[in-house]
């Protein structure tokens, strides 16, 4: 009788040692995923200088150059960015107070010097593309995790990094892109590639390259994001980082981009 | 004029706190501007030019900390009006940004409102109608020497405008196609305008609210009519009674409110301006101008439906407070209807501007193409349809034109 309570008293000890690890090693859900990849850590500030090259099947490019500066508040985060090149939308600025709340639009004014005033510009729609290139308003942004229902598909290697692939269907049916597949690296909870669907099937794929660490954060320096149907893609290359600067809350104001230029 | 404004740049180059060396001034200078050439014939005969210019415009701009300078000027040859061939000084001024406030001086063009294409709260900067309203706002909007102060808040933004020296506005006279009354042809005396005594300035504030959702604006404005009022009396010439004119201009006091508010895919907004105290003629024209008040009002629209669509619509009001016995309609309505379309990867832009008079059922389409052949290359082809049973779009009628123009920024 002692000896088959020890035994008993023993092996709930065991059960015990072993639940955690073993609740542990559960796969995490689609929707976990996408929260890891929405609060990877990027710093409490950004700014960077990019350049977006847009090609066509031709070969012909178009080059911009713009600076952008963000800044998060808690779940929600405002950027703003001012264009540099080509010459004719140069002074051109795009403020946006990004919010997590996906039943609430974002704030977003634009400024044009030809008009030398700022106008206020819709926030909910977000499907165009951005300034001819291949990426949408959206894709520049901040998409909530809340505007789509994901599903974890499998995991697999890519770039031989180990890949959660996670297909998100997006809840908003008058959207054009109806549902993404990411394929996004587990030590770095960053998407790779992303596939984007519309109603007939594939049309655009995101991949990043060249991804560094900066001031201990995960930095993509080359996004490539092509459209399968016309052929036309854009290549947004970072040309300097920098993290946690302290940016002042007044450079995301309208004050400032009323000035016409990045101060 | 110009000396003025080196003596203000001069004065500013010491507070900008620039220990730089000429050298490095100079590397701090960044240059840019277009060069464009532009030309429009009647479309009732295509070989009568309504307008032939070629011009640049150089600007010139350098950061020293929170200081800001920038200027910048126009050279233009005008085949068709002799006299705005030659170079002008657009804007120059100085910026500097402190905690909290920042201020602008000298020559500017200050952009209020929240409209598109009507001026209601937006009175800051007088027009320039050399060819009407044809031209692009910049060259429609005349720059004025100012200092401009503004405390800047969290959500909110206070101005203070102190505008020094009057400039009036620029109607179209001489040999322009674009002449509704020619003046020169009138007795008068020369137009009076304000000197430049202190007492003679004018003097702008506006308060805005940048709120999550709203934009709002508030604002008042002490200042002189831009259009000089022709003030008439018989008297004898020549052994017959003429009418003379004396054209003066009159203070003019604005009250103004905007607002801006967008909701899913569309974009409301309105503004109202209250102007106190202007001149108005008569039915009878040899009666002098008579003053009233006047209430102008907008509303307008913004749908972006998606798919690079645009379509904006506005409708506007002006309301004079006693309309007898004035030759204009005591109420008079304006509807704008403005409908955009960005195609081949925002490298072509189709737009129509169409505006319509109600009162005088005038008609004003402006249908415009714009491509981009290159990276700060563009073509523009335009076409501006003028009709109406009277009013100001039925005087235009035969400059109803078609238009090209090739613009090279850098």
């Amino acid at each position: 009788m002692v000896r088959f309570s020890v035994v008993l008293t023993l092996f709930m000890i065991c059960l015990l040692l072993l639940a955690g690890p073993l609740a542990a090693q559960e796969p995490l859900t689609g929707r976990e995923i996408m929260v890891r990849v929405d609060e990877r850590a990027d710093g409490d500030d950004r700014t960077s200088k990019m350049r977006m090259t847009l090609t066509n099947k031709r070969g012909r490019t178009r080059v911009r150059e713009m600076s952008s500066l963000a800044k998060d508040y808690g779940k929600d985060s405002k950027s703003v960015i001012y264009f540099l090149k080509p010459a004719d939308v140069r002074g051109t600025a795009f403020l946006s107070w990004n919010y997590d709340d996906s039943s609430r639009d974002d704030d977003k004014w634009l400024y044009l010097p030809a008009l030398k005033k700022e106008r206020r510009i819709s926030g909910s729609s977000n499907n165009d593309y951005f300034m001819g290139s291949d990426f949408t308003y959206d894709d520049m942004g901040d998409r909530s995790v809340d505007e789509d229902e994901h599903r974890l598909l499998r995991v697999e290697m890519l770039d031989d990094r180990r890949c959660w692939v996670v297909e998100s269907v997006s809840l908003d049916e008058d959207e054009t892109c109806r549902k993404r597949v990411l394929w996004v690296a587990q030590e770095l909870d960053l998407p790779l590639r992303i596939d984007y669907f519309d109603k007939d099937g594939l049309y655009r794929r995101y991949q990043a390259f060249d991804i560094q660490t900066v001031a201990g954060y995960s930095v993509v320096y080359r996004k490539l994001m092509e459209n399968i149907l016309t052929h036309h893609q854009t290549l947004l290359e970072l040309a300097e980082i920098k993290f946690d600067q302290g940016i002042a809350d007044a450079v995301f104001r309208v004050s400032a981009l009323q000035r016409g230029r990045l101060r | 004029m110009i000396l003025r404004l080196l003596l203000l740049l001069l004065i500013a180059l010491p507070a900008a706190n620039c220990r730089a060396g000429w050298e490095q001034i100079a590397e701090k200078v960044q240059l840019s501007g277009y060069g464009e050439t532009f030309h429009a014939a009647r479309i009732r005969n295509l070989s009568e030019m309504n307008s032939s210019r070629t011009g640049v415009r150089l600007e010139a701009a350098a950061e020293f900390g929170p200081a800001y300078f920038f200027v910048s000027g126009d050279g233009e040859k005008n085949w068709k009006l002799a006299d705005e061939s030659g170079f002008s000084l657009h804007e120059a001024w100085f910026d500097y940004v402190g905690d909290g406030w920042d201020m602008r001086l000298g020559r500017q063009i200050i952009i209020w409102g929240k409209a598109d294409g009507i001026q209601i709260t937006d009175l800051v900067s007088p027009p320039n109608y050399t060819e009407y309203i044809t031209r692009d706002l910049d060259e429609i909007r005349l720059p004025v020497t100012a200092a401009k102060f503004r405390l800047l808040g969290d959500v909110a933004v206070t101005e203070f405008i102190w505008i020094p020296f009057f400039k009036a506005a620029v109607l179209a006279d001489g040999e322009s196609p674009w002449q509704q009354v020619d003046r020169e042809a009138l007795w008068h005396k020369a137009v009076e305008e304000p000197d430049d005594a202190l007492a003679n300035g004018e003097f702008a504030t506006r308060m805005s609210l940048y709120l999550s959702g709203l934009d709002l604006a508030f604002s008042a404005f002490y200042t002189w009519d831009d259009f000089a009022t022709w003030h008439r009396r018989m008297e004898e010439r020549d052994g017959s009674d003429e009418l003379y004119y004396t054209p003066r201009h009159h203070r003019l006091t604005v009250f103004g409110a905007e607002f801006s508010r967008p909701q899913g895919d569309f974009v409301f907004r309105g503004e109202a301006a209250a102007l106190l105290g202007r001149y108005f003629e008569a039915k009878n024209s040899n009666y002098n101008p008579l003053k009233r008040n006047l209430f102008n009002w907008l509303l307008g629209c913004d749908w972006t439906p998606g798919n690079q669509w645009t379509l904006m619509t506005q409708i506007s009001g002006s309301s004079v407070s006693d309309a007898e016995p004035l030759l204009r309609d005591r109420h008079t309505l304006l509807l704008t209807l403005n409908i955009s379309k960005k195609l081949l990867r925002e490298t072509l832009i189709l737009s129509n501007m169409l505006y319509y008079s109600v009162n005088d059922k005038g008609v004003l389409d402006r249908a415009q193409m714009q491509y981009e052949v290159s990276d700060g290359v563009a073509f523009y082809l335009g076409l501006d349809l003028f009709d109406g049973e009277s009013g100001t779009f039925n005087t235009y009628r035969d400059n109803s034109q078609l238009w090209c123009k090739l613009r090279y920024s850098f």
